[in-house]
């Protein structure tokens, strides 16, 4: 079964510390990660799928070290993620950018130059995610043209391609109606019964304890709290971290 | 002793090195826009310098006039170009500036301008003493483009920390949006940005038409190529980074001359450096990731 | 059709090629390089070298000339790992000028006087200096290089291409390796370049290393941004407007560079996308004259839904 493993991660920009010390192991459960502004979160995802190399402290999947892997082979893995600000390839279609994950297995060899990336087999196979990520209406129009939900919506689907075990979602229900938010959460609740790993951060409090089930809570680069949502819920430190700056 | 004459010679090099480099890395530090056509200000620069300088006679003036001019025309660059182009992908800033680029030299070498040749720009030194040492000696043209190089970094230095647009300046150099934000006027300050780059390059036209008394339509392609290299090598936007950098390309570009002669042209072995600094030094010799 | 427009005609299909050559590598993997002339003089003096030196018949110079270019690019390519964006553009100037000092100052390739009387190419014993046959030569490997455009914009690859120019860091979340593609790009952008080098190398006689500086590859670039960036159909009526306008109006060979250069600029101002790229002015309204009668009906459909 995937497993994720971050064992004493620290990461340090300049001076600034974004991470320190963390560790924690997740596998076939929905883990929320929570925390104020600032705190590591995407830092985190960034080191998870090699984008930023970790200062100390290494990261495994399945037992193998994911040190000097670049994020185009983490993707390899198994390991697919979103962005905090959405990246969707805004001059192709949505169709089209769900098959950018389709091919995954086809870039690295030479066979991408002789295949076309347009055939009913994989247009069947993009079609299936837009189906699952309720995107099938806005098949054929231009990712940029699609307002901020359905951009988000769209990079899961995009990862999701990519036939992930893990999925690393940053903030996916950011500027989402109540609405939205809950046919999201639906959505992730389904891949996870389809065996699916899932990391979420969040910063709807309400959302996240909804959905998770287990919260790890980030500040000032440490981990200060992991269980059960109800118990951090009441957990004190999480509270003064959370009341004290909001009130 | 030979070092050091090299390394007056170098020093007198690097100032122009330096004046044209400056405005390249103040337009890039605010903007992050790779300026091309800066060496078209830099040549018109010196061609309102020699048109000055033939009418009036008097150098201060004429290099007046010449920094006025070139300031001017960087200032409507900007405003007749750029600006339109601040928030679409930086491939378009960079196209125009190629097109603005190719479209003043090649203007600039029509008979109705400059024409295709060159053209001396005899001033003696206005007034400069020469400086015999027993190592070395500099001429009175040497000494005036290095006394005017001095005088206008101390200009620079002082509107840069003691004026508001200065400030102004150094915020929207770190960020853009925030500097708008907090009140600075954008619009001013990377005008007022961009004339005074520009009157620099202006500046280090007429210099260096004075120092080789030569003035003619394409002598601002090598400069600006190599003060490309330099903003590169003293890590975009830095301003004492461009200093160092232009001192220490001139010092190597001399003595690789003067002492090993070369297989290949002095100007492509810039390049080369140009290329790997590129790959294995990206953020400059005394930058930073 | 007279010896002159014959040679214009030759020359606008070599520009062809080059135009969409580049079109591959800024077009798709939107890689901007103003060293594209770089390659098409590697192309050109390989093949001279091959026909001069060796006396090497056309087929085996256009052939090496593709492959050695090919190579090049790939190597002159690496830059653009470590680099991005306005750096790469430096680097890819940087390139051109070494190249071109290259061939200027090594005995080899013939100095500043570069190298001449490189033989015509020759097929069953004719041979085929200048009129139809060349024209037919250059013009059919036109079709070669738009069929290679064509199809690389179908598959799998050209996908990738796309993902790197949009978003490296979106490209890498898909599996796409930047890296890999854009040496993939590089490769052959120039090894397309390189064909047009040896066909302009053996169709003129002499090579100069004068030809490939620098503002060639600005007008190259000028060429596929003035048509329409990363379509199959700009570059090609940019190259053909571009190229042959010089040659057939006097005013314009005068002023070419000026006329280039305010090209690049109004273009950037007012139609980014090119002449007749995506979306733009002339393109919408072109499309919209031959697909009224659909176009009609498919807002209504839209609504329906």
């Amino acid at each position: 079964m995937n497993k994720l493993r971050v064992e004493r991660v620290s990461k340090m920009f300049g001076g600034l510390q974004a991470l320190k010390n963390v560790s924690l192991e997740t596998g076939g459960e929905i883990l929320g990660l929570i925390g104020p502004n600032g705190a590591g979160k995407t830092t985190l995802f960034n080191v998870i799928s090699g984008f930023l190399p970790p200062t100390e402290g290494a990261v495994y999947y399945n037992g193998h070290s994911l040190h000097r892997f670049r994020p185009h082979q983490i993707v390899r893995l198994g390991i697919a993620r979103t962005f905090q600000i959405v990246k969707p390839f805004g001059d192709l279609s949505v169709l089209d950018n769900v098959l950018t994950g389709c091919g995954m297995p086809v870039y690295p060899s030479w066979r991408a130059f002789f295949r076309r990336y347009h055939t009913p087999l994989t247009e069947k196979a993009a079609d299936e995610i837009l189906e699952l990520t309720d995107l099938s209406a806005w098949r054929d129009v231009p990712a940029s043209s699609l307002p901020i939900g359905l951009q988000r919506r769209l990079e899961i689907a995009r990862a999701l391609a990519t036939r992930p075990d893990l999925l690393l979602l940053d903030e996916p229900a950011a500027g989402l109606t109540s609405h939205e938010a809950e046919a999201l959460a639906q959505l992730v609740r389904r891949l996870h019964q389809q065996g699916k790993s899932i990391i979420v951060i969040e910063h709807n409090m309400a959302f996240a304890m909804g959905l998770c089930e287990r919260i790890v809570v980030l500040a000032q680069g440490e981990i200060i709290a992991v269980g059960p949502p109800e118990e951090i819920q009441n957990n004190e430190q999480v509270i003064n971290v959370y009341l004290g700056r909001s009130k | 002793m030979p070092i050091l004459q090299n390394l007056s010679n170098a020093l007198v090099l690097a100032s122009t090195y330096i004046l044209m480099a400056m405005g390249l890395t103040m337009v890039y530090g605010v903007l992050k826009i790779l300026h091309i056509a800066h060496a078209a200000v830099y040549t018109v620069g010196a061609f309102v310098g020699l048109l000055a300088y033939t009418w009036l006679g008097n150098f201060w003036l004429a290099l007046l006039l010449a920094m006025v001019a070139a300031g001017v025309m960087g200032v409507l660059i900007y405003r007749g170009v750029y600006f339109y182009m601040l928030d679409k992908p930086r491939t378009v800033p960079l196209i125009a500036s190629i097109g603005l680029f190719v479209m003043f030299t090649d203007l600039l070498q029509k008979d109705f301008l400059m024409g295709p040749y060159q053209r001396a720009l005899p001033v003696a030194g206005a007034g400069m003493p020469r400086l015999r040492t027993e190592w070395f000696s500099i001429t009175p043209k040497q000494m005036l483009v290095l006394a005017v190089t001095v005088m206008l970094l101390v200009i620079v230095y002082l509107i840069l920390t003691r004026t508001r647009i200065g400030l102004g300046w150094k915020a929207a150099a770190m960020d853009r949006e925030m500097a708008g934000a907090v009140g600075v006027n954008l619009n001013r300050v990377v005008a007022m940005n961009f004339f005074l780059g520009s009157a620099l390059a202006g500046a280090a036209g007429v210099l260096v038409g004075v120092y080789n008394n030569s003035v003619f339509a394409t002598m601002g392609d090598l400069p600006s190529y190599k003060a490309f290299i330099i903003i590169v090598l003293g890590g975009m936007g830095s301003l004492p980074g461009v200093i160092v950098a232009s001192i220490l390309l001139a010092v190597v570009e001399n003595f690789l001359v003067a002492s090993v002669g070369y297989v290949l042209p002095r100007d492509a072995v810039a390049f080369l450096v140009l290329i790997l600094m590129l790959m294995f030094r990206p953020h400059g010799l005394l930058g930073q990731e | 059709m007279s010896g002159y427009l014959m040679s214009v005609a030759v020359f606008v299909g070599i520009w062809v090629t080059l135009a969409l050559s580049l079109n591959i590598l800024t077009g798709y993997a939107g890689q901007v390089s103003l060293g594209h002339a770089a390659f098409f003089g590697i192309g050109a003096y390989t093949s001279a070298v091959l026909a001069v030196r060796y006396g090497q018949p056309f087929g085996v110079d256009f052939l090496a000339a593709i492959l050695v270019t090919g190579l090049a690019g790939t190597v002159l390519g690496l830059p653009s790992l470590r680099v991005r964006h306005d750096f790469l553009v430096l680097a890819t100037m940087g390139v051109n000028f070494v190249v071109v000092a290259v061939f200027k100052y090594v005995d080899f390739f013939g100095g500043a006087m570069g190298l001449v009387n490189i033989p015509a190419p020759e097929f069953f014993g004719t041979t085929f200096r200048g009129g139809v046959p060349y024209l037919l030569l250059v013009w059919g490997y036109v079709v070669v290089v738009w069929l290679v455009s064509w199809y690389i914009s179908k598959t799998w690859v050209g996908l990738a291409f796309h993902t790197i120019r949009l978003d490296e860091d979106a490209a890498a979340a898909v599996g796409v390796s930047s890296a890999r593609f854009k040496i993939y790009a590089f490769g052959i952008s120039a090894a397309l370049a390189g064909g047009a080098g040896s066909l302009y190398a053996h169709f003129i006689g002499s090579v100069f290393p004068d030809t490939f500086v620098f503002v060639e590859s600005i007008a190259i670039l000028s060429m596929i941004v003035f048509g329409g960036v990363g379509t199959l159909r700009g570059p090609i009526i940019g190259a053909i407007i571009l190229k042959a306008a010089p040659e057939l109006l006097r005013f314009v060979q005068d002023y070419r560079f000026t006329i280039y250069g305010a090209l690049l600029v109004l273009m950037m101002l007012f139609q980014p996308m090119g002449l007749i790229g995506e979306g733009s002015w002339l393109w919408r309204n072109l499309t919209a004259l031959f697909r009224r009668p659909a176009a009609s009906q498919q807002p209504q459909q839209e609504v329906a839904q």
